[in-house]
């Protein structure tokens, strides 16, 4: 399913995308104690992410829209980033890691969410909404990177 | 890509549901069987007609307790209800894509139509309100209270089995009534799931039940005395024996919404993008099978002159059947699927019998959805692909019968007037819908066009639970329809009072 077509598929892939970011800084938190706080806040975000699109879209699907046919070339593999933390890796690369994912996932929320313009409002508007969140984190952790370099 | 966990596991046994308690029929059981997978999931019997009879009686008993309770208690079991639809939401929505067919996009889209109905019926307490006028006359009063009528009937269609029971169930019990639902038993666990939360809801026993069957239930429906009204969705001919036979011996209410064959114009000014997007929802959403799908796709050619309209139809034309050759065919719970199965093989051979008489009489088959090609490897039994006519008239047998299946019948009208007469030839008068940049053209269409659901840029137009699902000529029999205000209507009777104290 390299190219969904379906807001389902486009769905789950979101809400696969919040659990393993949220995952990932859950266990950042573990390994790197100076900002665990941080990282935490984010793992608790991508949970309300989850929660906020699969409402958002149970609330607003009904059988009369193109929901079959909404989305068009999205490359799925596009968006997705490398999120496994090996043993020893220093902080900083750890913090690219996470930048990278943050940049990703900002764009595939933007890119679905204008695609999903046709769709009732509350949609794209959802997709914004995570989009942003994704890209405060990522200057958030830019700003990390920053103060370490 | 993987397939969605199947709610359903092992084969279910579905009972009927009668004065609160689960009951075994002694009639004869038959299989339910999802078309993508053609594996028996449940066992549904075919109930006798002591069964429904014991329905209606335990429905009638409910009654004078069920109207003395005040509207606002009875929004709450609704609310209840709502609730509970939302916890199970997907388990719901995958039930219908096993016993339907359809892709988990629309039986997640027919659950919240679902919800919706019961949502505005939680609203009974201001929309069963009468009205009044003071001093009609020197110190008389006059007002208007509604009044629940009694024991109804629901009888629903195979091809949204979540959702139609819901365009009357909530409304009717809202108001006052008790219910007898008889599911289609080609897909009756929906109701069965429906009929668990209104039991852990908290509504009365007796106030809804469902019996499961066949034409022996239906009958006994009919022909019951204490049943005051029918809610029936189908086809036209059934429609029809419904309120002029049944209904009309025993002097029944009736909502009778029947077939359709819905058309669809493309003006020259159209968005084309998004109206060939609507187009692929409309004719090949829930496999064609929806009184609302679009069957008869014209394209119009107002303003053009020869050579323009030519180069505007083939630009439709090519679109459309570029856009529907795409589409993916396949098992509903794989989220890849644009398209899942016609609901059983008989289906599907009465839908390939459209096709070979389109042949034969001389349309030109631009896609043949006979030439199977799914995602997945799934028996070929009930499934096509989307198939597409060109050169068709409104005279041909594709042109004007309702096929109910992925099949579009595209045709040419040289001006909006000869567009609107093709709709107009037909008996039917379900759904009509106009693609157009132009408010001109909208409002023509919208003023002038003899169907009761009319949409501007819009493929299905399917009305929301606020509003009367409409329908005219042979698409609907009745006075009031379902959903809404009209519902709360047809579920109550008007009393006047004139008072005067001296």
């Amino acid at each position: 399913m390299e190219e969904p077509t379906t807001a389902s598929a486009i769905i789950s892939f979101a809400e696969k995308l919040e659990d393993d970011s949220s995952e990932f800084y859950e266990e950042l938190a573990e390994m790197y104690l100076q900002d665990r706080e941080t990282f935490l806040a984010f793992a608790e975000e991508g949970k309300k992410n989850k929660v906020l699109l699969t409402r958002t879209y149970q609330e607003t699907i009904t059988d009369a829209i193109e929901a079959c046919f909404s989305f068009r070339g999205l490359k799925l593999s596009n968006y997705l980033a490398e999120m496994t933390l090996t043993e020893g890796m220093s902080y900083s690369n750890a913090l690219k890691m996470a930048i990278e994912l943050e940049e990703k996932a900002s764009n595939f929320y933007s890119d679905v969410a204008e695609q999903s313009k046709s769709l009732l409002a509350t949609i794209p508007r959802a997709f914004r909404k995570v989009a942003e969140r994704r890209n405060d984190r990522k200057l958030k952790l830019k700003s990390l990177l920053s103060s370490i370099s | 890509m993987a397939i969605l966990e199947e709610p359903i596991k092992e084969v279910l046994t579905l009972k009927n549901y009668i004065g609160g308690e689960w009951a075994e029929s002694e009639g004869e059981i038959i299989d339910v069987v999802n078309p993508a997978t053609c594996k028996v999931i449940a066992k549904v019997p075919i109930s006798t007609k002591d069964e429904i009879n014991m329905a209606v009686e335990a429905a009638k008993e409910a009654f004078p307790e069920w109207r003395r309770t005040p509207p606002l208690a009875r929004a709450r079991c609704l609310f209840r209800l709502k609730e509970l639809m939302e916890e199970r939401f997907e388990e719901l929505s995958r039930i219908q894509t096993m016993e339907h067919g359809k892709t988990i996009d629309e039986s997640r889209g027919e659950t919240r139509r679902g919800i919706e109905m019961v949502e505005v019926a939680t609203g009974i307490p201001s929309l069963m309100m009468g009205y009044n006028l003071e001093d009609v006359a020197a110190g008389i009063d006059e007002y208007v209270i509604r009044q629940p009528i009694g024991v109804f009937g629901i009888i629903p269609p195979f091809n949204f089995p979540f959702m139609v029971p819901l365009w009357f169930a909530p409304y009717a019990v809202a108001t006052g009534n008790c219910i007898v639902i008889k599911p289609s038993s080609e897909d009756p666990i929906s109701q069965a799931k429906v009929v668990e939360m209104v039991e852990e809801a908290g509504f009365p026993p007796g106030v809804w039940n469902v019996v499961n069957g066949g034409r022996t239930v239906v009958s006994g429906m009919l022909d019951h005395l204490d049943i005051e009204g029918i809610c029936f969705v189908g086809s036209t001919p059934v429609a029809r024996d419904i309120i002029y036979r049944g209904c009309g011996e025993t002097g029944k209410k009736v909502i009778a919404q029947a077939g359709a064959k819905n058309f669809l114009l493309v003006m020259p000014d159209a968005d084309l993008e998004r109206t060939i997007a609507a187009c692929m929802t409309s004719f090949y959403g829930n496999t064609g099978q929806r009184c609302l799908s679009g069957a008869n796709l014209v394209v119009v050619g107002e303003g053009l002159k020869e050579h323009e309209y030519d180069a505007f139809y083939r630009k439709v034309v090519d679109a459309f059947i570029d856009a529907a050759s795409r589409i993916r065919v396949g098992y509903g719970l794989d989220e890849s699927v644009q398209m899942g199965p016609l609901r059983d093989k008989s289906k599907k051979e009465r839908v390939t019998g459209f096709i070979e008489t389109g042949i034969e009489e001389g349309a030109r088959l631009r896609l043949d959805g006979r030439n199977v090609k799914l995602v997945g490897d799934w028996p070929h039994t009930c499934f096509l692909n989307p198939t597409a006519f060109e050169d068709v008239t409104p005279d041909m047998t594709i042109g004007k019968e309702e096929i109910f299946g992925p099949v579009a019948s595209i045709m040419r009208a040289r001006s909006f007037g000869e567009a609107i007469e093709m709709i107009h030839s037909n008996p039917y008068g379900n759904a009509a819908s106009i693609f157009t940049s132009s408010g001109k053209w909208a409002r023509e269409f919208q003023y002038g066009v003899q169907c009761g659901n009319i949409g501007i840029n819009i493929g299905i137009v399917a009305p929301m639970a606020f509003f009367p699902f409409s329908g005219m000529k042979d698409s609907f029999f009745g006075t009031l329809h379902g959903q809404g205000q009209e519902a709360i209507r047809f579920f109550t009777e008007s009393k006047v009072v004139i008072q005067r104290w001296f």
